[in-house]
């Protein structure tokens, strides 16, 4: 058997399929119990299907981007391990980093023709010992940390929205950030991102268009996604 | 009003809390299927001393993501969404744009009850979703890649940075000040890490403009919220 044969054994899909459905079965249970909760709450049908669909038209554009990062790690490491390592902790910038690392220990170079069986196994441990932390860390430390929350904001409700909304503020402004600072056609996509979202949100507003407002953020991604790959530059 | 609180507090959070734990604990014990697969199957065990070091390479260039990223993001994702945004991965690129954007579809107040319960909704579409694309994906394998032209895969590279400049603008409009601040504080710490400036803390361009822009904006308003007037800009 190839090392390519072996990436890409039924063995190896089973193996990494399991993982994958308990990432879903969380994410089913998960929803099942707040869409219970939701009404509970004082929530409407309403509101919680505009949400969802919401999430859904925002996911595709960025599930699109994990994918073409997928295509790179599966020229590598084959199509399961692949396939796992994004759709569960991943993140497509530390998948390949710790895979090289893992081959690198016993001689081959990622993405060299060299790939040996040993490698492929060093490259896949190194992985998921890589990967476990974040898991371990965030899900011991989610319940504290909402009383560490609780504490700094008093549990006033107004302080934890502008704590909250402050937060995601900063977020976004970080990945701004990274990217203006490069000044390159990546500093132009911010720019044009934010401008034709800015214009998008304002005739929202001036007009009441219901169905723009769910598609707006749509709108502004792909027009400035394909506005800056035109720009001479 | 009461009556809820007990609800969500005392029945919706434990809930949520036992079934975050033990699918999380769960996901690190699965992880390892392939490499017991492996080992079981092929008989394919890796090196011990070899696997230390690979380990170690990756632990000193990422590993303080391990702890920092679940602090800077909590805030952000709340407490199920920190369960489920860990063991799905993709976080800034995919789990924070999905659950903001959930919220403000739904129009409830950021860090409310209401705004766990949607974001918890909006991020488990955003994981069945991405991974049907990814499965997708890998079942047509490479010949999708060779099948998009150059210029899509092009332009595919300005998708992410569109995205955050479009959601940015989307939610500090109501807080124009904050945002501009924190942008701006945030530029400055990429200048200053590009600059050299804090090449003695390690892989420090991976963590610190993120933690940094979320805790400086937070602590910015709380200065300045006016905590009698309950949600006076939203």
């Amino acid at each position: 058997m190839s090392v390519s044969e072996l990436q890409n054994s039924a063995v190896m899909w089973v193996a990494c399929g399991i993982p994958v459905v308990l990432v879903l079965v969380q994410a089913i249970v998960f929803a099942r119990k707040a869409y219970q909760a939701g009404p509970k709450l004082g929530l409407t049908q309403k509101q919680m299907k505009a949400g969802m669909r919401s999430s859904a038209i925002t996911s595709l554009g960025p599930s699109v981007v994990i994918l073409s990062g997928m295509l790179s790690l599966l020229v590598t490491m084959g199509g399961p391990v692949a396939w796992m390592r994004l759709s569960l902790i991943g993140s497509v910038m530390f998948e390949s980093l710790a895979a090289g690392f893992g081959t690198a220990s016993v001689g081959v170079e990622l993405g060299s023709s060299g790939m040996t069986e040993l490698a492929y196994t060093m490259g896949l441990w190194t992985m998921i010992l890589c990967s476990i932390g974040w898991v371990i860390f965030a899900t011991l430390t989610a319940d504290q940390m909402e009383k560490v929350q609780k504490k700094v904001t008093g549990s006033n409700p107004a302080m934890l929205t502008a704590l909250s909304s402050a937060a995601v503020i900063g977020a976004f402004s970080s990945f701004c950030a990274q990217n203006i600072v490069k000044v390159n056609k990546n500093t132009i996509a911010v720019i044009l991102g934010g401008l034709i979202m800015f214009v998008m949100m304002k005739i929202c507003e001036a007009k009441q268009i219901k169905w723009l407002r769910d598609w707006a953020l749509t709108f502004a991604i792909l027009g400035s996604m394909i506005i800056t790959a035109l720009l001479p530059v | 009003m009461e009556q809820k609180k007990d609800y969500f507090e005392g029945e919706y959070m434990p809930q949520m809390n036992r079934i975050g734990k033990i699918t999380g604990l769960l996901g690190v014990i699965l992880c390892f299927c392939p490499a017991v697969a492996l080992a079981l199957v092929y008989g394919l065990l890796p090196q011990p001393a070899a696997l230390l070091t690979a380990f170690i390479a990756g632990a000193a260039s990422f590993g303080a993501l391990w702890f920092v990223e679940p602090i800077s993001y909590y805030p952000v994702l709340g407490t199920v969404g920190t369960y489920m945004a860990f063991l799905s991965g993709n976080i800034s690129n995919m789990r924070v744009p999905c659950a903001s954007m959930a919220q403000a579809a739904a129009e409830v107040e950021p860090g409310s009850e209401k705004a766990s319960v949607i974001a918890t909704l909006g991020m488990a579409v955003s994981i069945v979703i991405n991974i049907s694309v990814l499965t997708i994906g890998v079942i047509l394998g490479s010949s999708v890649l060779s099948m998009l032209p150059a210029t899509v895969t092009n332009a595919l590279n300005y998708l992410l940075p569109s995205l955050f400049g479009a959601l940015l603008v989307q939610f500090a409009m109501k807080k124009v000040k904050l945002g501009v601040v924190v942008l701006a504080f945030g530029i400055l710490i990429y200048l200053a890490i590009n600059g050299g400036l804090f090449n003695w803390l390690p892989g420090a361009s991976n963590y610190l403009p993120t933690l940094g822009c979320i805790f400086f904006s937070i602590a910015v308003a709380m200065l300045t919220v006016d905590k009698k007037k309950e949600g006076e800009k939203a």
